[in-house]
């Protein structure tokens, strides 16, 4: 491994990981609907509520944001970057689903400004020119710090699937054990997502979740509740 | 209607390649291309109309509306139906203070393609303190049905705009889903010249499966789409949740960027059809759009 692949890696775990100050702990995507409806009891219905959050509803649409970020960002494309960040911060099928990805999105770059400046970051978020959903801040953050896109692609998707599982221990509840298979499940379709989005276009966006945008509207109105979303 | 459709369908065929021809080993029959547009802008004068342009297989009735409700054009497409390679283009304007409301006489049908797609676009206008309500009836889409659909909706500041959408996976009534083909539906929505909602629906491949998994559409053999976008439209959003938890269908309300979404599906089309139409009228009951739903409704 060169130095430059290590540094990449390292930076990834860094801002990806549950401790990176985004407050990624407190969302769950409305899976805490679905667990209060009884539509997630056991680990296999959790893996096949995070597989569809994946493949149909955000973890695709926001993979094809990352990346379109990632190469607007490279290549100095500030008309592009402010293009697709106004795009994925209206791709939002509800309320909560829009908080989630806009508070994480923000949180993240302040936390990078202030503990990984880079030559060139604080320009092109200035050039988002709105609050960035979170897959735009970390395309526009890895691509200023040439961190290369098919990891971050992985990672991010690592990430967004890990967060949900995490989610799922708390709320069925699993064991720990039960939540790393789920995640140990799921590496397969999160690779086959990162080598579709890697090769995408903005118009691949697409979306078929509408049983996880429910979810997220009716959690707005759910009386007792430990997440944001 | 479902009746109906399949002899639309058979009609179609039969005019361009009688069907001796077929029997006889004939070349098979070119079809043309459907290629309808229809134009039409309102504004605030009586009587509400100011510019229709249409061509078939698109064309616009004009009722007769009572003094003070909106004006209203209901929407026809002649041909019976779509299939694979027709294309439509829909602009609707409204300004100077209108108020329109544009349904359609029928169900949209969407014929199974073999390969080409149905390709619809729909642009949406409404000017500062005019109102659109942009109402169709449901798609149905074939089993093997393909179809692409942009709809972009562009509103000045403090325009209003009701729209809605539904679409049915196959002739459901007898018995058919739409396991195979591909649908791409997506919508915009600008307001004061920035992008305030947008939506891809999408469907591909092994479309059955998608729509039987429990955690993408369960089954559903229908979803309907709300948009409601006015300087107000939050303030209709316990309204809108209240009817949504109390429907015969999985349903739910909720407000992006200040537009109020409502979204419904569920595996029986006709309570997914009864929810939307039931959701239509409060909101316009609440927000004093007019006295009832068009009588397609």
């Amino acid at each position: 491994m060169t130095d430059p692949e290590a540094a990449a890696l390292y930076r990834l775990m860094a801002w990806l990981s549950p401790s990176y100050p985004v407050g990624g702990y407190s969302y769950s995507h409305g899976l805490e609907w679905a667990v209060e409806e009884g539509l997630v009891r056991t680990a296999s219905d959790l893996e096949d509520f995070v597989a569809a959050a994946l493949a149909f509803g955000s973890g695709w649409g926001d993979a094809v944001l990352l990346a379109a970020a990632w190469r607007a960002a490279a290549a100095g494309d500030d008309a592009g970057l402010a293009a697709v960040a106004e795009l994925g911060a209206a791709l939002r099928g509800a309320a909560e689903l829009a908080l989630e990805s806009t508070q994480q999105g923000q949180a993240f770059l302040k936390a990078t400004l202030a503990a990984w400046p880079a030559p060139g970051l604080a320009a092109r978020i200035a050039a988002l020119n709105a609050p960035p959903v979170l897959p735009v801040a970390v395309g526009c953050v890895a691509a200023v710090h040439g961190v290369p896109l098919g990891p971050a692609l992985a990672a991010y998707l690592q990430s967004f699937a890990a967060s949900l599982v995490s989610a799922g221990v708390r709320l069925v509840p699993l064991g720990q054990s039960a939540g790393q298979a789920v995640i140990a499940a799921l590496e397969g379709r999160v690779l086959a997502l990162t080598r579709r989005a890697a090769a995408a276009k903005l118009e691949d966006i697409a979306f078929a979740s509408p049983v996880i945008d429910w979810c997220a509207m009716r959690h707005e109105t759910q009386t007792t509740r430990l997440y944001r979303s | 209607m479902r009746q109906a459709a399949g002899v639309t369908a058979a009609g179609i065929g039969a005019a361009n390649a009688p069907q001796a021809a077929l029997l006889h080993g004939a070349p098979p029959p070119v079809f043309e291309r459907g290629d309808g547009a229809l134009e039409i802008a309102f504004d605030g004068r009586p009587g509400g109309l100011v510019h229709l342009y249409q061509r078939a297989p698109a064309r616009a009735l004009l009722p007769k509306v009572p003094a003070g409700q909106p004006s209203e054009a209901v929407l026809i497409t002649t041909s019976g139906g779509l299939t694979g390679g027709d294309r439509m283009r829909y602009r609707v304007r409204v300004s100077g203070g209108g108020r329109a409301l544009v349904t359609t006489q029928a169900a949209e049908k969407i014929y199974r393609s073999l390969g080409p797609e149905v390709d619809i676009g729909v642009e949406l206008e409404v000017a500062a303190g005019a109102r659109l309500e942009w109402l169709p009836q449901e798609t149905i889409l074939f089993d093997g049905a393909r179809l692409a659909r942009r709809t972009r909706a562009v509103l000045e500041p403090d325009a209003r705009l009701l729209a809605c959408e539904m679409l049915v996976f196959g002739r459901t009534a007898s018995g058919e889903r739409f396991r195979r083909g591909s649908l791409a539906e997506r919508w915009r929505l600008e307001r004061g010249g920035r992008l305030m909602w947008a939506d891809a629906l999408g469907l591909e491949g092994d479309v059955a499966a998608t729509l039987d998994d429990p955690f993408t559409f369960a089954g559903a053999a229908a979803l309907a789409t709300l948009i409601h976008a006015a300087p107000d439209a939050a303030r209709h959003l316990a309204l809108a949740r209240e009817a949504a938890a109390g429907l015969g269908c999985r349903a739910g309300a909720s407000l992006v960027n200040g537009i109020l979404l409502g979204r419904l599906f569920g595996p029986d089309a006709a309570l997914v059809r009864a929810g939307l139409a039931d959701l239509l009228g409060r909101l316009r009951r609440a927000a004093s759009y007019g006295h009832s739903l068009p009588r397609v409704w």
